[in-house]
């Protein structure tokens, strides 16, 4: 068992390491990401994207050892390699997982969203599908499954750029798009737009209030190219709810941060945000709480200081527990920084270390099981570790 | 200890020169490949002489619309030292790195490109409470004065600080 992990851990820096000479011969950028999800039987699997293929793997031992790696993509792609992409999953109360990833298109980041499935526990994935019949650009791409055990998808689209434009009207940013799938991801339904102008490079949060009620964070365009951030909670599966706006940062940027957000939705219905700003209101990486969907966000509180670069914050609500992670940099090592809160976000443990590296890291992500949270977390160094939130299990 | 650290510091300077200087030969020449320790020596390699360091990135629009700008700014004052930093979080192709600094009259300009995904230590390095938001330019003045403009650059600023630099006594 040991020595397999240790195998596992020298192999991913190895594939690092080709990766990076890759950049030197061909200068070509390399998505470095894997995102959790456990099934139902308890069984880790993980999306990864490798260079230009996406695969999955599964482990049975909370990420000691791993299946080999199962192809999403045969064929090499050109995967979106924004600095906030990833592939993601979800596995069903049946055991189906669902992954959407996406290319680009053009040298201008227009993107094309996908999806494809697997129906016998990770064999193997159906061919790749695209999550919209529109061919302008679709990014960020989430899914998720509701607690009725439907698949749910957001991503940001900019099929309403055009014909704006053509009418003489300015687009900034995109849309939120959304789709639904009845038949356990094989199809997703027709596209609906939430609503437009958000910002258009930042990764969506994805948490559900009820069956058939996601409330969807993202960094949004408000008058003036303000872009801070805003929940909006479906009331039903095809009503988004108002635009609820978190924070007013002021953050007045006509660029793209590349730094999306988290939410979390606690059993008594209160929201979690957490989020990177560069306002004049405030600068850093800040956590709020909302009463109930819809209420007013409380005072931002600061996590760490905006001169540790704390980045990439997760939120993740199981059981009577609240995890919040970000990653921040001492000026030698980045460590991944955990607070719980069992009080529904009104008061926090301190911040304490879960994990550290002192190279290239992806974006910590934040996993459960059995009322335990783990942190999920591929470095360079030390390639991919699964640690349990709190001690070890 | 006194007397040597100088010695390797200009030292340390004229191989970077020389190398800028290499690198310039070519309109088409890639970037020089900024890395951990980098910032150190393109400071070193500067020092006492007021210098303009412009941080853009191929995957930030206003910094591909701002770059012509900074080209009509090289054409119209000879004397600056403009140096130009690609500091994407990923690493670029470096030929679309040079051909996009080329395209804005820019070719020219000692230019440098992030090439180590620890992007974090790179940003803490040039300044720890740099979150990497672009473009952004950081004007060093003969004496070591840092004065930093997040975000586009209005150029009058600019011109106004290299107007100070000239007249400011060495």
């Amino acid at each position: 068992m040991r020595r397999l992990l240790l195998c596992l851990g020298l192999l991913l820096p190895a594939g690092t390491a080709a990766a990076q000479h890759n950049h030197a011969s061909r200068g070509t950028q390399e998505a470095f990401t894997a995102t959790p999800a456990f099934g139902p039987d308890g069984t880790l699997w993980l999306v990864r994207t490798e260079g230009s293929r996406v695969v999955v793997v599964r482990s049975s031992d909370l990420g000691r050892t791993f299946t080999a790696p199962v192809a999403v993509t045969p064929e090499p792609l050109n995967l979106d390699w924004g600095p906030d992409a990833r592939a993601r999953i979800a596995v069903d109360p049946k055991g189906v997982a669902i992954v959407t990833f996406a290319i680009f298109q053009d040298k201008n980041f227009n993107g094309r969203a996908f999806h494809a499935r697997s129906t016998d526990n990770g064999a193997s994935f159906t061919k790749p599908q695209p999550l919209t019949a529109d061919t302008t650009s679709q990014r960020f791409e989430t899914v998720a499954i509701d607690p009725a055990g439907r698949v749910f998808t957001a991503w940001l689209d900019k099929r309403n750029g055009p014909a704006a434009r053509k009418a003489g009207k300015p687009y900034p940013g995109a849309a939120l798009a959304y789709a639904w799938s009845d038949d356990e991801g094989a199809r997703f339904a027709d596209t609906h737009i939430a609503l437009d102008n958000t910002c258009e490079c930042c990764c969506l949060g994805v948490a559900f209030a009820g069956p058939g009620r996601p409330a969807v964070i993202f960094r949004n365009i408000f008058p003036g190219s303000v872009r801070d951030h805003a929940v909006v909670t479906f009331s039903d599966p095809a009503t988004p709810g108002p635009l609820n706006r978190v924070s007013a940062d002021n953050w007045k940027i006509e660029a793209c941060p590349h730094h999306g957000p988290s939410l979390a939705i606690a059993p008594d219905g209160s929201q979690h945000a957490a989020w990177f700003t560069d306002g004049t209101a405030r600068k850093g990486l800040f956590y709020a709480r909302a009463d109930s969907t819809g209420a007013v966000f409380g005072p931002p509180r600061a996590l760490s200081a905006p001169d540790r670069q704390p980045a990439r914050p997760y939120l993740l609500a199981e059981g009577a527990a609240l995890h919040l992670v970000w990653k921040e940099f001492d000026g030698d090592k980045v460590s991944v920084r955990w607070q719980v809160s069992t009080d529904n976000g009104r008061s926090w443990s301190a911040a304490t270390t879960v994990a550290n590296t002192g190279d290239a890291s992806d974006h910590p992500q934040l996993v459960a099981r059995d009322g335990r949270g783990y942190l999920s977390w591929l470095t360079k160094n030390e390639g991919y570790r699964l640690i349990a939130l709190g001690g070890s299990s | 200890m006194k007397r040597r650290a100088p010695i390797t510091a200009i030292f340390a300077g004229l191989c970077l020169i020389a190398a800028v200087a290499a690198a310039q030969v070519a309109a088409s020449a890639d970037p020089l490949s900024f890395t951990r320790g980098s910032w150190a020596k393109l400071r070193t390699a500067h020092a006492g002489q007021p210098t303009v360091i412009h941080f853009w990135g191929l995957t930030c629009g206003p910094c591909l619309v701002e770059l012509p700008q900074w080209g009509k700014l090289l054409k119209e004052r000879s004397g600056l030292r403009l140096v130009l930093v690609a500091a994407d979080p990923l690493p670029q192709e470096p030929q679309r790195v040079s051909a996009t600094l080329a395209k804005a009259a820019l070719g020219g300009a000692e230019s440098w490109s992030f090439t180590d995904r620890f992007y974090e230590r790179l940003r803490y390095e040039i300044d720890p409470a740099w979150a990497g938001e672009l473009p952004r330019t950081v004007m060093i003045a003969a004496d070591g004065q840092i004065a930093v403009l997040p975000g586009v650059a209005d150029l009058a600023q600019v011109r106004t600080w290299l107007d100070a630099q000239t007249k400011a006594p060495r």
